[in-house]
């Protein structure tokens, strides 16, 4: 268990910071959808297999592909004046990141149990994990059910044609 | 096959308002497909394509290829062609190169010694068979004419320009047979028009040999009243 | 003697797909490898099987699809290279083996190197988790489906990177056409799927077709596609299939009239024939999930067929489907790219939705006569107004042409 994840977390670490070093956006989009699929393999190697599935599916399936479509369909902006701008945005990028840090670290350090799990446990089955989204945690996913609907009744409104579709007649 | 019963075949267009079922039309267009693909099991008429190598089309008496020479008995001697060279001057692409054959003493023998085109050039117009008078250059129905040779294999000579009247009369025989007729009506003309020649300078000469018999005749007969002048 | 003590052992015509699988263990157990060398030799042959079968179905549909579209079409077809033909994917192989390898100036050699790979990938993966018989399920997994949807992502990162990484326009505009169709065809066809997982109650493939297993009235299948809910979504899953795997009418990526050959323009060589059988490879696990989870996958399709290899109707049904996909490309013309997006999210996504209730309801009523009073109106209701509404307002304003009607 020990073995893939001292592999695996520094090849997330890293396609991470290439993804956030590399001055091409297209670069680093792939880098990122790297790290995230690197991410995914980590939970399958520790035997969450569901979420890790969801994770490929979600994020390098839905969340990278559009940052990657975005990316098609904007105009490339100067790479040059990128990297010549990147000490002022590295400064910016890390007092963002620190509260993100901090909590972190926070906790790690509370929730960090003296004794280590039960390594042996036995895998969480998918009619448990399931049972547990609805009936434990139910009104956490109700309330996230409620929030997509709406974002996407939303972008359904913001995306409607208000405009009559115009026949290419000319006018007589 | 006529374009409109096509149209026929397929129903009428619905009325805008009334509800049909959607993907009907899809359905209608998988129906022809699928008959289409089954009975190109069973209909050989739906085929048109020809296996080439191993079939062959027959091709229409207005098929028009590169030219070829027309020779009536013997490729040697038969040719029609008596290098007037007016097809190589019409020639747009300048195409086709002659050289008159001369016998030793520099006469003309009325026949190509050489004879080129050069189909890599020849824009298959026809205007050399158009304008020639002596019935001799036609245009082909031959097209398998590819070559690994891009030079020689391209540049016809005699040998392969030449071909015989038979030849002509089976890639177009309707053309073939009226030009038949009108050689041969040159011909007959010709021969005509010899054998007055012949009869007219048989009566010349025998008017001259009556004429000459007279005059002697008279000539006698002056001598024979001098004759009888002196006597008396 | 060594021979003596590894009987080989026995199987049937059930299992004869497991054949080089306990072929390979035999060998290795002969030899005396351990047991660890053993489990994956194992497993390798198994996988072997299963890409080696996938392979030559993919050689025998290149085949196969450009005899249907020349019958089609009236024509012949390749009937040169072997008896009918039939040595043609081996010509077209080779051919595509000895062809110069090009990598345009402006390409990022990487990506263009790597996105012919990760595009085959994927479908072999997906697969994997197909149970092919009642005793060929190369890998039974708890979360199959779910694993099946996961790995198909890859397919679209993939096509993006060959778009992008080949430096050139129409490669650019056939990702872009790839990604949005892609994307919007993915909704359909997971939300059809989840009736299918509800009914159910797991995300094993292999439990989806056990439990389509009996029959109804002793000679209807209870395959999911025979209920009104499994009706919908199956045809919902069907026409979104053929979008996913970029096929006729829907192969605007392609489309070769307008961009030459939308993401594989800059490719040549192997690494298009990569592309090609990614192609067709998706196309079979895209098919086979549409058998597996709406036509029964290995159940036979009358009862006195028991008698049957389950995996022969597996591959028959499969066969079926890709014929129909082969006839289909026959027929259609390619849609147009606004038509293209507003089937999917105006028609599509909104009767797929309605397939989860319809399932839920299917469920709750006890799936019987019920059942059957409940889900069809509550299909076929809105699908009637839904249609009216394309007839009127949502169809594109007819077009007119000046010159054309006169």
């Amino acid at each position: 268990m020990i073995i893939p994840l001292l592999i695996l977390t520094p090849l997330v670490l890293l396609a991470a910071l290439g993804a956030v070093w590399k001055a091409r956006p297209v670069h680093a989009a792939l880098l990122l959808a790297l790290s995230l699929a690197l991410v995914a393999v980590l939970y399958l190697t520790i035997g969450a297999d569901f979420i890790g599935l969801v994770q490929f599916m979600v994020y390098v399936g839905a969340v990278a592909i559009l940052i990657v479509f975005s990316l098609l369909i904007t105009r490339p902006g100067d790479e040059a004046e990128e990297i010549q701008r990147r000490p002022r945005s590295m400064v910016t990028g890390l007092i963002c990141t620190l509260p993100v840090l901090a909590v972190l670290l926070i906790a790690l350090v509370k929730g960090n149990p003296e004794s280590a799990p039960a390594v042996d446990a036995p895998p969480l089955s998918i009619a448990h994990l399931g049972e547990l989204l609805f009936t434990t945690h139910a009104p956490a996913v109700l309330a996230v059910g409620v929030l997509l609907t709406a974002v996407m009744i939303g972008a359904a409104l913001f995306a409607r044609d208000t405009e009559k579709p115009k026949s290419n007649q000319p006018e007589k | 096959m006529s374009a409109e019963k096509t149209i026929d075949r397929l129903p009428a267009v619905p009325k805008p308002g009334r509800w049909i079922m959607p993907g009907l039309g899809l359905i209608q267009g998988l129906v022809i497909s699928g008959k289409n693909a089954i009975q190109s099991y069973y209909k050989k008429d739906r085929m048109t394509t020809i296996q080439y190598p191993e079939q062959r089309a027959v091709i229409s008496p207005n098929f028009r290829n590169f030219p070829f020479l027309c020779y009536d008995d013997d490729a040697a001697t038969g040719l029609r062609c008596t290098a007037c060279s007016i097809c190589e001057n019409e020639c747009p692409p300048q195409c086709i190169y002659i050289v008159l054959d001369r016998d030793e003493n520099g006469k003309s023998l009325k026949r190509p010694k050489v004879f080129d085109i050069d189909i890599s050039v020849c824009m298959n117009c026809g205007i050399c068979a158009e304008v020639c008078p002596f019935d001799s250059i036609y245009m082909d129905g031959e097209y398998e004419m590819s070559t690994d040779d891009r030079f020689g294999g391209l540049m016809l000579g005699l040998d392969r320009l030449a071909k015989s009247a038979e030849y002509h009369m089976k890639l177009r025989p309707e053309e073939a047979s009226a030009v038949m007729a009108k050689r041969k009506a040159e011909e007959e003309k010709k021969a005509a028009a010899a054998a007055a020649k012949a009869a007219k300078a048989k009566a010349d000469l025998e008017a001259k040999a009556k004429a000459a018999a007279e005059a002697k005749a008279a000539e006698e007969a002056q001598a024979a009243t001098e004759e009888k002048g002196e006597s008396a | 003697m060594i021979f003596a003590t590894v009987p080989f052992p026995s199987f049937t015509l059930e299992s004869l797909p497991q054949l080089p699988k306990l072929l390979v263990e035999w060998l290795l157990m002969l030899v005396g490898a351990p047991d660890w060398l053993v489990s994956i030799g194992g497993t390798a042959a198994m996988a072997g099987t299963v890409v080696g079968v996938f392979l030559s179905a993919f050689a025998l549909l290149s085949l196969v699809e450009r005899k249907t579209l020349a019958r089609i079409q009236n024509r012949l077809g390749p009937n040169r290279a072997g008896w009918f033909g039939i040595l043609q994917p081996v010509a077209d192989g080779i051919k595509m083996l000895t062809k110069e390898d090009i990598v345009p100036t402006k390409a990022e050699w990487l990506l263009h190197l790597a996105a012919p790979i990760l595009i085959v990938v994927p479908s072999i993966l997906a697969l994997g988790v197909m149970p092919l018989g009642r005793e060929w399920v190369p890998v039974n997994m708890e979360l199959g489906l779910l694993f099946f949807f996961s790995v198909g992502a890859l397919t679209e990162l993939s096509v993006f990177m060959a778009g992008w990484a080949s430096g050139s326009k129409f490669p650019m505009l056939g990702a872009m056409r790839a990604i949005s169709q892609m994307v919007s065809y993915e909704l359909p066809l997971i939300i059809s799927a989840l009736g299918v997982i509800m009914v159910t109650g797991s995300l094993r493939l292999s439990d989806i077709v056990v439990h389509q297993g009996d029959f109804y009235f002793g000679f209807i299948p209870k395959w999911n596609l025979f209920t009104p809910w499994g009706f919908a979504a199956g045809l919902i899953f069907y026409i979104a299939s053929i979008a996913e795997a970029n096929r006729c009418p829907f192969d605007l990526p392609e489309g070769e009239s307008e961009i030459v050959a939308g993401h594989m323009t800059e490719y040549s060589g192997f690494k298009y024939a990569l592309f090609f059988m990614g192609e067709y490879l998706g196309l079979f696990a895209i098919a086979g999930l549409g058998v597996t989870l709406f036509l029964g996958g290995w159940q036979a399709p009358l009862p006195f067929l028991g008698w049957v290899p389950t995996w022969i109707w597996f591959f028959a049904k499969l066969a079926v489907i890709i014929m129909s996909y082969l006839w289909i490309r026959g027929t259609f013309p390619r849609v147009r790219i606004d038509q293209l997006m507003r089937f999917a999210w105006l028609c599509l996504i909104p009767m797929a939705l309605l397939t989860i209730p319809a399932a839920a309801l299917w469920v709750f009523t006890g799936k019987g006569i019920v059942s059957w009073v409940v889900t069809v109106p509550l299909l076929l209701i809105p699908w009637v107004i839904l249609t009216i509404l394309f007839n009127k307002r949502l169809a594109p304003a007819t077009r007119t042409y000046t010159f054309a009607d006169s």
